[in-house]
């Protein structure tokens, strides 16, 4: 059995996170989305896996090419939608296949009920239905799909994953896959809607602390770094190699912090925070509930909840970020939230910088003291 | 240079020494051909690439065998050149990488006493003195040991004879790898061809020869049964493979930012105050090609952060000056084979200087030959035009520079990799435009900038083929001026600090004669931005970080203009990964 991954889109809703990768290549737990993905496929006993790539398609291609799994990978020159990106690989496919999205998490225990099962969906119920395609269902076979309804007839929603096989390329008309399958059922075919285990998807960019809190859940503990005799660690703590934590630091699980981090001393980690590697967390620093990408550094002093931080951002002394809710302007719709900041790359500000419910694009710089409360910060801006 | 394989074992040894050359493609890529032990010695050999045209070695049955892939220096390339080369009976076959220096007196010789020699290579002529040997009671080993004290030059065999079930193997001076699977033997030039079949691995030594059969791989040294150790080598095939990348050079360009903070890493600072230490007053640099301008880095580095005079020359050019009569002579190779390289290392070593290796490859012949060596951790570089091995040269040497002068630029040098990750993001589709369209294109810099140039210029030409220079800013005027018009477009390297406010004044001069401006900067620098025509804004940083800034930017440009003017990037033509002759 084949599986084709789609991971060409950028994910235009969680920018400013997708600079340099898309969304699928987003670490959640310190792993991109999409490995969880091949992962399960792989407890499955699926290895002839494509992957679909095109938005920054080298970052992606490098990453696939250290696993231990060989992956063929097919580029999707534009990003026109999901049916022409599962065209792209069609010259590759020999028979039934199963299709993913790449930036979803999806557990192996879902994939082994559809997998066999020709024509099949997973479908799940979803607290905002409205963000995906509405399914409605009929004794178990889907009579309906709706492609992001303003107003949902239902919470149950497409979770992207299919078990097709050759036949749906003849019912392929636009770019879009939804479509087809429509079309496939109005000619009569049935298309089975199996319930899934676990599926997340983060639509937002705050969406990924939820994420990080189920998969930070799956981890089992090791710890290859250097940990201070005074270090207090409890609960499930994965620590990195080349990694040193500080006496007095406290840890409370489940955390998983990567490889060459210099932590502490006196600092204090919460539960539900991923740290990245060759991260700085300088004495007396406060994190929890939080996702913080490789090569960032935080200032001592700082109390940093419910929080993405995204790759080599610096945050000096004493930045203090709390969590709020607030409307935030997404696509030109306005969006309840509720997190404490979203930093891009690359991100610098100054001591004494407080946020509140703020997303901060890539590139800006924040001088110090300056206060960020329910703002978009563009990218490459400066805040004086 | 060229590529050899061979094969013995239990399976069909044509398959897999096809896979073998086209491993090693790299190597040379001109004519190719095989030879195998089945009904007599069958023979199937080719001008062109073996990945063009294989299906007639394929067809060719045996499980003993040798191949070879090359890159022609005696000889135009064409089938009767190609190895394998046999004997007048067509019952001893060898393939061979090197250079045999004396073989038009011994092709004399040959032909004197009635042979008939029909191709125009040096190798002919082994065969014809291994047949001489080869009679009566003497076995192929023998004949080959018996052979060998006369040839001159260096050179990798391999020989198969229709009479025995073995294959021989010497070395002298050319790389030789034996590879030790599960009841078969291969032999190679590197390590790629073997990697999907075992991990263990023989590296031969200067006069070693191999005996090698089904059951039992032995080797000589001087006549005498030596043992040498079995290396395990780390490097998986997922590491030499394309990946999903259109091209190798891509992938590599795309590893860099590992490349590099692995290489940074692994440069240990005991190890190299211990090197540099004892004598720091005097260092001279080897190399040749791209490594030659990472030793030009080098040199501006070294003298400016750390006030040691550094003198550098072309490896092939150093035997023609007095040797230092004292002092570090560090030869820098990508491959470890290069063979002015070697020639260099060597000559400082018989003149008691100590000598550093700074290589990548594990085993090579000039890890062998200096004392000390340090080993970048690129990984197998697979393009033809340096990139990620480039970058690990300079991590290497950058590292040297920084421990010598006690450690200042440590955390530039660990962050580095974030900038140059940076760097692959940037999008510079209107100058690779500008480039495309342009006959010739001019590269300028000064002080570490200027080697940045000139790797530049040289990344272009290869691959581009678009003619292209590197200079000095300053010597731009001093001739070259004269080749300015609106259709030579100048790549000038103007970052902030010591040259920033001369290079300003040089892109004027340069627009002032018309030829359109590319220029790298920092980014949110507003004069360059009004001054060029093209504006490329890179990550500020301190000078090591924009050297290598630059240097992606560069690549970047060679490799998009490339790709747009449909060349070959990973096999230039007329180009090969290393040169192991002189």
């Amino acid at each position: 059995m084949q599986a084709v991954i789609l991971a060409a889109g950028e994910g235009k809703r969680v920018r400013p996170l997708t600079r340099s990768r898309p969304k699928a290549m987003i670490p959640v737990a310190n792993r991109p989305i999409i490995e969880y993905v091949i992962d399960a496929l792989v407890k499955n006993g699926i290895r002839d896996i494509i992957v679909v790539v095109g938005y920054r398609k080298e970052q992606v291609t490098r990453f696939l090419n250290q696993l231990d799994i060989p992956i063929e990978v097919v580029v999707q020159t534009k990003q026109l939608g999901t049916a022409h990106a599962l065209m792209c690989a069609e010259s590759k496919i020999k028979g039934d296949f199963l299709l993913l999205p790449g930036d979803n998490y999806i557990d192996p225990h879902s994939i082994a009920r559809i997998k066999d099962l020709p024509n099949a969906m997973l479908v799940k119920e979803h607290p905002s239905p409205s963000n995906f395609g509405v399914v409605l269902l009929n004794e178990g076979f889907v009579t309906n799909i709706v492609e992001k309804p303003e107003h949902s007839p239902s919470f149950m929603v497409s979770t992207g994953i299919y078990s097709l096989n050759m036949e749906i390329f003849s019912y392929i008309q636009g770019n879009d896959l939804t479509d087809a399958i429509s079309l496939m059922i109005e000619d009569g075919h049935r298309v089975r809607g199996i319930p899934a285990d676990d599926w997340q998807d983060a639509i937002f960019a705050w969406d990924l602390l939820k994420m990080n809190r189920r998969l930070l859940s799956t981890l089992s503990p090791t710890r290859e770094g250097v940990a201070s005799r005074q270090t207090v660690i409890r609960g499930s703590v994965r620590i990195g190699k080349g990694t040193t934590i500080g006496p007095n630091t406290v840890i409370t699980g489940p955390v998983v912090i990567g490889n060459d981090c210099t932590i502490g001393p006196n600092c204090c980690i919460l539960p539900d925070t991923s740290i990245g590697s060759r991260v700085t967390l300088e004495p007396f620093s406060f994190i929890g509930n939080s996702l913080i990408m490789d090569d960032t550094s935080v200032g001592s002093h700082s109390r940093i909840t419910d929080t993405v931080i995204g790759e080599r951002c610096s945050l000096a002394d004493h930045t203090s970020v709390s969590s709020a809710t607030g409307l935030m302007e997404i696509e030109e719709t306005a969006i309840r939230s509720e997190f404490g900041a979203i930093f891009g790359d690359s991100v610098k500000s100054g001591p004494f910088a407080r946020f509140k419910n703020s997303l901060v694009g890539n590139n800006v710089t924040i001088e110090g003291s300056s206060s960020i409360c329910t703002r978009c910060i563009p990218d490459d801006s400066m805040v004086i | 240079m060229c590529g050899i394989v061979g094969y013995v074992g239990r399976k069909e040894a044509a398959p897999i020494i096809v896979e073998g050359l086209k491993k090693l493609e790299y190597r040379g890529y001109d004519s190719f051909g095989v030879a195998t032990l089945g009904n007599g010695i069958e023979l199937a050999k080719h001008r062109g690439r073996i990945s063009e045209n294989a299906s007639s070695a394929l067809i060719l049955k045996g499980k003993i065998g040798i191949g070879h892939t090359r890159w022609a220096t005696h000889g135009a390339p064409n089938d009767i050149n190609a190895h394998p080369h046999t004997d007048c009976s067509g019952t001893i076959a060898v393939v061979h990488n090197g250079i045999i220096e004396n073989y038009a007196l011994l092709r004399r010789e040959l032909v004197a006493r009635g042979h008939t020699l029909c191709s125009e290579t040096d190798t002919e002529v082994i065969v014809h003195l291994i047949e001489e040997h080869y009679t009566g009671n003497t076995n192929l080993l023998a004949a080959v040991q018996a052979v060998l004290p006369r040839l001159e030059g260096s050179y990798a065999l391999l020989v198969i004879s229709a009479k025995e079930d073995c294959m021989i193997a010497a070395r002298n001076a050319s790389p030789l790898v034996i590879g030790i699977g599960d009841g078969e033997t291969f032999a190679a030039s590197d390590m790629t061809p073997i990697l999907q079949y075992t991990e263990r691995a023989i590296f031969l030594e200067e006069g070693d020869v191999a005996s090698i059969r089904r059951e039992k791989l032995e080797i000589f040294n001087q006549g005498s049964r030596v043992t040498r150790p079995i290396e395990l080598i780390d490097w998986s095939l997922e590491d030499v493979k394309k990946g999903g990348f259109p091209h190798y050079m891509l992938k590599e360009i795309y590893e860099q930012p590992q490349a590099f903070y692995n290489t940074v890493r692994a440069v240990n600072p005991d190890t190299v105050s211990r090197i540099i230490g004892c004598n720091p007053e005097n260092v001279t640099i080897v190399a040749c090609g791209s490594s030659y301008h990472a030793g030009l880095v080098f040199k501006y580095l070294l003298e400016g952060a750390c006030g040691i005079p550094a003198r550098l020359e072309f490896a092939s050019e150093f035997r023609y000056f007095p040797p230092p009569v004292e002092g570090l002579v560090i030869g820098i190779t990508q491959s470890g084979e290069t063979a002015d390289t070697l020639t260099a290392i060597r000559q400082a070593k018989s003149h008691n200087c100590r000598t550093l290796a700074i290589t990548n490859v594990l085993g090579s012949t000039i890890s062998r030959v200096a004392d000390m060596t340090l080993f970048m951790r690129a990984g197998p570089e697979m393009s033809v035009a340096a990139t990620k091995s480039f970058i690990a040269q300079l991590a290497v040497m950058m590292q040297i520079a920084n421990i010598t002068c006690d450690q200042k630029y440590n955390d530039s040098l660990l962050r580095a990799h974030q900038v140059i990750e940076e760097v692959l993001l940037m999008d510079i589709s209107e100058a690779v435009t500008l480039c495309t369209n342009a006959q010739s294109v001019f590269f300028v810099g000064r002080g570490p900038f200027y080697p940045v140039a000139l790797e530049g210029a040289l990344k272009m030409k290869e691959i581009s083929y678009i003619h292209a220079e590197g200079y000095a800013a300053g010597e731009l005027k001093h001739g070259p001026f004269a080749l300015l018009s609106s259709e030579t477009p100048v790549i000038a390297l103007c970052m902030p600090g010591e040259t920033y406010a001369v290079m300003i004044s040089n892109i004027k001069e340069m627009k002032a004669r018309g030829a359109p401006v590319i220029a790298i900067g920092c980014e949110g620098d507003r004069e360059v931005l009004d001054i060029a025509d093209i504006f490329i804004g890179l990550p500020g940083s301190s000078v090591f970080v924009q050297v290598l800034t630059c240097l992606v930017i560069l690549q970047l440009l060679a490799y998009h203009t490339a790709v747009a003017l449909g060349r070959d990037v990973d096999k230039p033509r007329n180009l090969a990964k290393s040169v192991t002759v002189e």
